[in-house]
């Protein structure tokens, strides 16, 4: 087992390997934390997640931008490829499944993908049906696979109104799912209004907010298996 | 006055009597293809159709111009992209790209089809124009729109693979977006030769939501420049999202006015741009034009007329099921408060 001192510099080594966009030192960082037998899940989140957080920082401190962003996605995916398969358990305290994409009319997916990628790091489930998907698509998905979390995303004002309708019909099949909505046209009124549960419109904001919400659910079922 | 001389005046930097409360965008409402007896999906694809429903604007509410297309798509597909109008949907979407034309970096070295005015849906466009000039051409100015080099680049090849590019070989985009601009350049002209009063630039993917001032600058810029210099009319630069670190360089473009939305903070432009400079905007078409309380409306026009825009126009296409009430009370405020300032 690594010393300490050597954990420290392979983390480093990955959060580094996310913010400076550099792939390479990314699949070196997590081929190094298997060769030395360090925990997968502490190097995902030690390592390659703390450097998204610094990415999302640097981002909102207007250094970065959105191809710099897309770079170190493509950074963080060469390590979670690595590191993923040595994952025993992710333990955030709680496990779901999530629906995501894009609206139909709208062929946009940065957003949604940037997003993915949390879920993906968090251990979630994920059930992606691309872009330009039909709204009743996102229905079916969701009675399939009984996920927890649907997550709808657009980046035109033009496609985002079809939210509405695929929520009304998710609720109405299945009123304990969560449902998020998220891209730059969306709003915390918005999401009020159309009786969404959560709504982010960055990939960031979008993770906190899923696993909050993952959480609340979880609380509320077991609520209720304790009063049977 | 009427609308079409307050609007050209207004584009000759000329005395007018009020600020004038058009766009460049498109501008059809629900009420007005509902009372044609029209579907949305139709509109697209039929000259007098289209040129009939961007009329209602103007004929229903007094709004100040007529625009055609409705959509986004007329460049793209006429490059050779594959676009969906959703023929099927009973509700309003708009047309996309289905197949695009760049699929690898390594396909990036295009050239334009010899024929590009003729192809696609370029020939309808001329059509629609010239009958919304012969219907309401003496009543108000008649405007279209391209988008700008960078925005159909991204419509033509993967936006994810372009915005990565542009930063990784910022060399290779650079060349790419000449070529767009070239295409850009065709299809403006065949607008103006159709007549069009002003032509509107679409540049909304260049926003600095998603790039650097910098890279703006750099590599936006050039081929932006290329398009608007070789309109020969009135011209208009749109950018949505965050835009006031580039309104100085957007000016630069050199366009007639420029055009900016919600997010920009007028007061910082004008100070910023001078008290002669053209800036068009910047309210939420949405959350103030469709879902906002006729109050809300008449106060955010009050609010963009004090802030010091030339014209009340909306940051991005007007939502086609707009409340009727919400048209009228805009133009109602902008025509009383309007003329204070």
């Amino acid at each position: 087992m690594a010393d300490e001192a050597r954990k420290k510099e392979i983390f480093e080594k990955l959060r580094n390997g996310v913010i400076q966009y550099d792939e390479d030192a990314c699949r070196e960082g997590a081929q190094e934390a298997m060769a030395e037998g360090l925990d997968a899940n502490e190097a995902i989140f030690d390592g390659l997640v703390s450097g998204m957080e610094e990415v999302g920082r640097l981002f909102e401190a207007q250094e970065y931008f959105v191809p710099e962003i897309l770079m170190c996605a493509d950074a963080l995916y060469a390590g979670l490829d690595i590191l993923k398969p040595h994952c025993k358990q992710m333990d955030l305290g709680v496990k779901g499944s999530v629906v995501i994409g894009t609206v139909e009319g709208d062929v946009h997916d940065i957003g949604k993908n940037l997003v993915k990628m949390m879920f993906d790091v968090a251990g979630f489930t994920v059930y992606d049906l691309g872009r330009d998907v039909p709204l009743d698509k996102f229905v079916d998905e969701q009675l399939k696979t009984d996920s927890e979390l649907v997550c709808l995303s657009a980046m035109m004002t033009t496609s985002m109104v079809g939210m509405p309708k695929v929520i009304e019909k998710i609720k109405a099949k299945n009123p304990d799912c969560m449902i998020m909505i998220g891209g730059a046209p969306t709003s915390k009124e918005l999401a009020d209004r159309w009786g969404a549960d959560g709504y982010a419109e960055d990939a960031s904001n979008a993770l906190k907010e899923a696993i909050k919400m993952v959480a609340f659910l979880k609380k509320l079922r077991d609520e209720k298996i304790q009063k049977k | 006055m009427n609308s079409r001389e307050r609007v050209l005046k207004l584009f000759k930097k000329e005395a007018i009597d009020r600020v004038p409360c058009f766009s460049g965008m498109g501008n059809i409402t629900e009420t007005g293809i509902n009372k044609l007896g029209y579907r949305f999906a139709g509109i697209h694809l039929d000259a007098k159709q289209m040129a009939e429903t961007a009329a209602t604007t103007y004929k229903l509410f007094g709004y100040e111009c007529g625009v055609v297309p409705v959509d986004l798509c007329v460049e793209a597909e006429a490059m050779g992209c594959v676009i969906n109008v959703y023929p099927q949907a009973d509700g309003i979407l708009y047309p996309t790209i289905k197949e695009k034309l760049i699929h690898s970096e390594d396909e990036m070295n295009i050239a334009l089809p010899p024929d590009l005015a003729t192809r696609g849906r370029i020939p309808l466009l001329k059509e629609a124009i010239r009958l919304l000039k012969a219907d309401i051409g003496n009543n108000v100015a008649v405007g279209s729109y391209v988008l700008g080099p960078f925005t159909l680049a991204g419509q033509i090849m993967e936006l994810n693979d372009l915005l990565k590019l542009s930063f990784k070989k910022a060399d290779k985009v650079a060349q790419l977006l000449d070529v767009m601009a070239d295409a850009l350049v065709i299809v403006a002209k065949e607008y103006e030769k159709a007549g069009v009063d002003y032509i509107t630039v679409r540049e909304m993917g260049a926003t600095s939501d998603v790039l650097s001032p910098r890279v703006f600058r750099n590599l936006i810029l050039p081929p932006l420049q290329k398009v608007i210099r070789a309109i020969s009319g009135f011209s208009v630069l749109h950018i949505c999202g965050k835009t006031n670190d580039i309104v100085t360089a957007m000016m630069d473009a050199g366009p007639t006015a420029i055009s900016v939305e919600q997010k920009n903070d007028v007061a910082e432009s004008r100070k910023k741009l001078g008290s002669d400079a053209l800036i068009f905007g910047n309210f939420d078409p949405y959350n103030v034009l469709v879902s906002g309380s006729e109050e809300l409306v008449r106060s955010t026009m009050r609010k963009c007329i004090d802030d010091g825009v030339s014209a009340v126009w909306p940051g991005c296409d007007i939502w086609p099921t707009v409340p009727p009430q919400n048209m009228t009370a805009m133009m109602d405020e902008v025509k009383i408060y309007g003329g204070k300032k």
